[in-house]
């Protein structure tokens, strides 16, 4: 029986050449090596990641949270040499609050002459920058790195802190062997799950092991005779520990792809959140058990719950504001435009308080919380129905399971029958139920007064328009001269006021006649910039040259001119994450063209429609001849927003169709 | 690739008047100085004290009033800061636009966060910045700041304007030197601006307006006023030197920063002895010398204290296989000497834009450091950062500009290597069959050298996936683009980086009422043209010349005739050449043929708009169709 395991054994590993992991133990086969057979394409791979996570104990102090990480990174040519430098964040405040780097142990080997040559890293290799307040980090480069080098490093951060940060289970290169060790004493009760946008899942395994302390505990006794012994006495004390481990081989890299903004939210990991603390001595401390225990704690902090109970800060400015007003609708819009106009955001996220709201309102600056909360607190001193929104932002991560620190944001919602409408005091160009994409994340957990909590959903459903009329006159030297108005809504109103608010006109003229060729683009007349609940509406002329070809004794016209969209974006073959639009959109094109005097129509692209998956994408494009003038209606409906992976290419075809429509050509010629 | 700089950033600051209370009022500033403004410096005092070689005091007081979100970074409150430069006095006030005060905001106050940025892995200079969040615009903020400095080879200069969008209503700049030691001091376009030499070392500079940005306008050092001072004798993060001319400033960093560094190993002394044995001359050997270097090392750059002035010593490079511009062009500097090759450490900036150290005024500059390995008349520079680069390239970043190159003689300021248009070539030819629906194939081979050589480096880098979306990109006026093949063939020893690509696209030509509409430039079409201006306040330039050279051959099917070709084009002028033509070889073969030359030049503001005339000439012929009809 032992004979076969050893036999097999032998036969697998000999197919790669066997491998010791144990540090210090690098191989001649690993500096020989001139790709990674599972992706021979990778600048280096992580030949063996470690990590373990465990909490000593010790007598007095109590215990203390402990990683343990060690890396053997083999590097196949320059690319790969950034691998060779390694940064530890570390959270850096007095010192019983700061984690310590420990224990840093780091070498390089090369093959010189056919032998393994080893160097070791020095002080001089390693730095500790004080970045700000609260982070330090601790920066190592490796000595002697070239290609085909092997590095190896292993170090110790020791923490005051229960909570564990987020372990990565994947590089951006390959990981050949991956070894997590996760042990946690009963008390601390974790929920733990993997990130579920990752493309990768490495198995997880949980078991319960035995853990014995011996405690140590000073006693004096009396000797007699008047004298005193001090003694110390030993007692064992056993516990539970629950532990997790991944073992894995061949873990992919965490591949870049373009319309992908943060390449982390895909990334494999394991997110922990400390839930209770269930000590030893019966004490029972839930953190987060359930969403509607989250919110009730939120709720209950002074720093949340307890800032919207506030309103005297504001009573007389509020109640001048709105006096007179009965219209529920102009009372939140006033109250809305007051907060933006009056408190300004110092660029904290967060969904507590700082400084608290009454003194954000006095200095005029506060952070997410203090602004929001007391939007919600005017609001329902107004007597609106309204309530704070806990809400986790994109760069945070979809708000996974109970959790306090799942929440980054804070927003407003007002409950009208039927409906909801979101505020964000912190978004100064949006309206109502127009939050800033950021905030764009899944769902909320909105906090009602009674202290009732419900999750909301914050994927806007509304379309947001942009519709274009273009009036075209072709002169007799086929130069062209034109209007046209546009009017965007929602979310691309919002666009255009966070570009422009602070331009000049001539520099938004001039940003239009970027790339357009030989245009003079004048009277430009933008309404609405500031009306934030209303459409963008501008209107401008425009004088274009070499729009037309002429070829032969024809001209040739693609009507869009260059309002058309002629490449193709989406340029590669398959995907690997989705491509998220965020809101859904409509666009309409409608051109009158005048057919210049001396010339008829030969032909006219062909009137075509084009779906996508049924009705969640639709793309039209109508064309016709009446009396003097070409009118074309081009309309591009996007109902779905998520593009996932497997539909991507059909996806790609149904803008790839829309794309050549749109650069198709009138053919003019002499009468 | 950076030398120190926080202290040329702290190219800020001092003070001496009084104000009125009308410099807090945002009310009081005249249209002129608004115009174009997003920020406007009310006044800004300077008064710097040389007390002696090795201190100094920079004492100022400055107030701005911030027009537009645009505006906030102008109002200056960020001090960069080490263990030489000690902050003494550090204060901003804000007041809203009727003057009355919102906050005081104290030293202590400020954040303070390291100032490590960039390619950097490790600097000891340090940042205090004001975090403010404006309420209202306008706003004023007064700042008071006390700066004493430990190491004086950066005196803190003067730029009364001191950038785009902001103007300048009341500054001054004042030296008094009690140190014994001679100062030296450099003003520039002073008279055009009306600045007033009011004194000894003492200026005052009244209602400037602010400067506009303009595409392809001369650097701003070279139109906006600017004053620079440098000590005879100052110290250098605990080390003296002397500056009264670059031959002796030179020499200085030769004799303290250089020259004792170069010590290196006796195996590598052997070794690199050992490697050039075969070679004769002089260029042989610094190129196998060159690639040595590149193979052994790599760029990591660490600054502390002198180490931002002074390179490592060779011998730890070689141990370490790393090292910044300073440590990696020593280190080779150390090989060459090793086998009798001459050649000298090079100060000089890196910049794409050209970029000259200043040959009338010695003072402590640049921002790189590279090699200069003299060879007959000339030199050939190495850029000794990159891993990659061919023996002798340095396009693109210290081409065409005065650097200052370190003899054991001392200091000589010299030109580096100008990239002439013709010899900036990118030839692209290809063979193209067109089908009857539209759709080619193409085999294409582009062929790039001088400056054009520089973008092999976005290519072979990348994985497969990465090469064909490049293609994807570089080709992006054909939609469907299909790449089949690639193949890289990177030439360091001739500098020639050659392209095979072969695409395909279905679809590429149209099919408009019966015909088909064909686009012969399918691989190089230009469709930038410069912006255009209503007023062009500023002469322009262009940095760099070049030249594409197209030639493809279009294969019919049978099926198709021709109806109707381009005419040829010529255009010639001062700006450069531009040809295109169409030849029907037979019946299913045409050949298109296109050259572009885009001079290197220094132009009026009144000749802008020819210059954009040219290239937007250029698009709308890059753009030309040729007609073809089915045969029936």
């Amino acid at each position: 029986m032992r004979k076969a395991v050893v036999i097999v054994f032998i036969l697998i590993s000999s197919i790669g050449f066997s491998q010791n992991y144990k540090f210090g133990k690098v191989s001649k086969e690993e500096l020989m090596e001139k790709s990674y057979a599972e992706d021979p394409e990778a600048d280096a791979v992580v030949l063996y990641k470690k990590e373990t996570i465990a909490y000593e104990y010790k007598s007095g102090d109590g215990f203390r949270q402990v990683r343990e990480v060690q890396e053997r990174i083999k590097i196949y040519n320059k690319e790969g040499f950034g691998w060779a430098t390694k940064k530890v964040r570390l959270y850096d405040r007095s010192s019983s609050k700061s984690e310590d780097f420990l224990n840093l142990s780091a070498y390089t080997y090369t093959l010189e002459d056919g032998k393994v040559k080893k160097t070791k890293i020095k002080k001089e290799s390693i730095f500790e920058e004080k970045n700000n307040k609260y982070w330090a980090t601790k920066t190592f480069t490796m000595p002697n790195v070239k290609e085909g080098c092997v590095i190896e490093f292993r170090y110790r951060i020791e923490s005051p802190y229960i909570q564990i940060d987020d372990i990565d289970l994947q590089y951006t290169i390959p990981i050949k062997k991956l070894d997590i060790n996760v042990k946690i004493p009963e008390f601390f009760v974790f929920n733990k799950l993997q990130n579920p946008k990752a493309i990768y899942f490495p198995k997880i395994e949980d078991t319960q092991v035995n853990r014995k302390e011996t405690l140590v505990s000073k006693s004096r006794t009396s000797g007699g005779m008047g004298k005193i012994n001090s003694n110390r006495d030993y007692s064992d004390w056993e516990f539970k520990e629950f532990k997790t481990v991944v073992d894995e081989t061949n873990v992919p890299a965490l591949k870049e792809e373009s319309f992908v903004k943060e390449l982390d939210i895909y990334r494999a990991k394991l997110v922990w959140e400390y839930a209770a603390y269930n000590g030893p001595n019966r004490e029972i401390k839930n953190y987060s058990t359930s969403w509607e225990q989250v919110s009730k704690t939120i709720n209950e902090s002074e720093s949340f719950g307890g800032q919207l109970g506030k309103t005297k800060y504001f009573e007389s400015d509020v109640n001048a504001l709105l006096d007179g007003v009965d219209d529920p609708i102009k009372k939140v819009a006033l109250i809305y435009d007051f907060v933006r106009s009056k408190i300004k955001w110092n660029k904290y996220v967060g969904y507590r308080v700082n400084d608290g709201v009454k003194k954000a309102y006095k200095d005029r600056v506060g952070n997410v919380a203090e602004i929001n909360l007391m939007l919600v607190a005017m609001l329902r001193h107004a007597g609106l129905n309204a309530s704070p929104v806990l809400l986790s932002t994109r760069s945070n991560g979809i708000p996974l399971f109970p959790t306090t620190s799942g929440f980054n944001y804070v927003i407003a919602a007002i409950e009208v029958p039927n409906d909801i409408v979101l505020l964000d005091g912190v978004n100064t160009y949006g309206a109502p139920n127009i939050l800033l994409e950021k905030t764009i994340n899944w769902q909320g957990r909105i906090v009602r007064k009674q202290g009732t909590s419900a999750w909301i959903d914050l994927t806007p459903k509304k379309k947001s328009k942009t519709i274009s009329f273009m009036n075209v006159n072709i002169a007799d030297d086929l130069s062209i001269s034109g209007k046209i108005k546009k009017h965007l809504t929602d979310y691309l109103a919002l666009n255009y006021r966070e570009r422009y608010h602070d331009s000049k006109t001539e520099t938004i003229v001039s940003n239009y006649e970027k790339d357009k060729g030989n245009i003079e683009i004048t009277n430009l007349d933008v309404k609405n910039k500031k009306e934030l609940s209303k459409p963008i509406n501008y209107t401008y002329d425009f004088k274009l040259d070499n729009a037309i070809e002429e070829i032969g004794d024809k001209l040739y016209i693609s009507p869009l001119l260059f309002l058309a969209s002629e490449e193709n974006p989406f340029k590669q073959e398959t995907r690997i994450y989705p491509i998220d639009f965020i809101y859904p959109t409509y666009s309409k094109y409608a051109v009158y063209l005048k057919i210049p005097e001396g010339y008829v129509v030969e032909s006219l692209p062909k009137n075509t429609k084009v779906q996508f998956n049924g009705t969640e994408g639709e793309f039209s494009y109508i064309i016709r001849e009446q009396g003097e003038t070409i009118q074309v209606s081009v309309i591009t409906d996007l109902n779905k927003t998520l593009i996932l992976p497997e539909e991507y290419l059909e996806f790609k075809k149904f803008f790839e169709m829309s794309h050549e429509k749109q650069a198709e050509k009138i053919v003019l010629k002499k009468q | 690739m950076q030398i120190k700089t926080s202290l040329s950033i702290a190219f800020t600051l001092i003070f001496l008047t009084t104000y009125s209370q009308e410099k807090l009022l945002a009310l009081t500033i005249d249209d002129d100085l608004k115009e174009n403004a997003n920020a406007v410096v009310r006044l800004y005092d300077n008064l710097i004290e040389v007390k002696a070689h090795n201190r100094l005091l920079h004492r100022s007081k400055r107030i701005v009033t911030v027009l537009s979100e645009a505006g906030n970074s102008d109002i200056g409150a960020v001090v960069h800061y080490d263990n030489n430069i000690n902050i003494r006095k550090l204060e901003a006030v804000i007041y809203n636009a009727f003057g009355k005060e919102i906050k005081k905001v104290k030293k202590k106050e400020f954040e303070d966060v390291s100032a490590v940025s960039g390619g950097t892995l490790y600097s000891d200079s340090r940042i205090k910045y004001l975090n403010h969040t404006p309420i209202n615009y306008p706003y004023t903020v007064v700042l008071e700041k006390e700066i004493e400095y430990k190491s004086t080879a950066f005196v803190p200069g003067w730029r009364p304007i001191e950038g785009f969008y902001v103007s300048t209503e009341n500054a001054s700049y004042k030296i008094i030197n009690t140190s014994g030691v001679d100062l030296k001091v450099k003003t520039t376009n002073f008279e055009n601006y009306g600045i007033e030499e009011i004194g000894e070392f003492d200026y005052l500079a009244k209602n400037l307006k602010a400067i506009k940005g303009e595409a392809y306008a001369p650097a701003f050092k070279t139109y906006a006023p600017f004053l620079r001072v440098a000590l005879t004798k100052f110290v250098m993060e605990g080390v003296d030197g002397v500056n009264t001319n670059w031959t002796d400033f030179g020499k200085w960093m030769n004799d303290k920063l250089v020259s004792d560094t170069q010590e290196l190993p006796q195996a590598v002394k052997d070794e690199v002895k050992f490697l050039t044995k075969n070679e004769t001359t002089d260029m042989e050997k610094a190129k196998l010398i060159y690639k040595y270097m590149q193979d052994k090392t790599r760029y990591i750059s660490v600054q502390v204290g002198i180490g931002g002035w002074k390179p490592m010593l060779a011998s730890d490079v070689d141990r370490l296989g790393y090292g910044d511009c300073k440590a990696l062009t020593n280190y080779t500097k150390a090989l060459l000497d090793e086998v009798n090759v001459e050649s000298y450490y090079t100060v000089i900036y890196g910049d794409d834009n050209l970029r000259n150290i200043d040959k009338e005024f010695s003072a402590t500059e640049g921002n790189h450091v590279i090699l200069a390995i003299p060879n007959e008349e000339d030199y050939v520079w190495l850029e000794c950062t990159s891993q990659t680069s061919p023996f002798g390239y340095n396009a693109n970043f210290t081409d065409d500009r005065d650097a200052l190159v370190i003899t054991p003689e001392g200091g000589k300021i010299i030109h580096t290597k100008v990239y002439e248009t013709k010899g900036n070539l990118q030839t692209t030819n290809a063979k193209v069959n067109l089908d009857e629906n539209g759709s080619i194939s193409a085999q294409v081979q582009i062929a790039s050298e001088g400056t054009q050589y520089d973008h092999y480096n976005r290519i072979e880098d990348e994985d497969e996936k990465g090469k064909s979306l490049y293609y994807k990109e570089y080709f992006d006026n054909i939609n469907n683009l299909e790449v089949l093949a690639i193949a890289l063939d990177n030439n360091k020893e001739d500098i020639i980086f050659t392209e095979k690509v072969d695409v395909a696209a279905s679809k590429y030509a149209s099919k408009v009422g019966g015909r088909i509409l064909f686009a012969p430039n399918m691989f190089n079409k230009k469709t930038y043209a410069p912006p255009r201006y209503k007023n062009r306040k500023m002469a322009f330039e262009v940095d760099r010349g070049y030249t594409d050279v197209d030639e493809y051959e279009i294969t019919l099917p049978e099926t198709l005739e021709i109806e109707a070709l381009m005419k040829p084009v010529s255009i010639k002028n001062e700006f450069g050449e531009y040809s295109v033509s169409i030849e029907k070889k037979s019946d299913n073969l045409l050949v298109y043929k296109r050259t572009l030359i885009m001079n290197k030049g220094q132009y009026k503001k009144e000749d802008y708009s020819g210059f954009r005339d040219f290239h937007l000439k250029i698009v709308k012929h890059d753009k030309s169709k040729i007609a073809l009809k089915r045969i029936n």
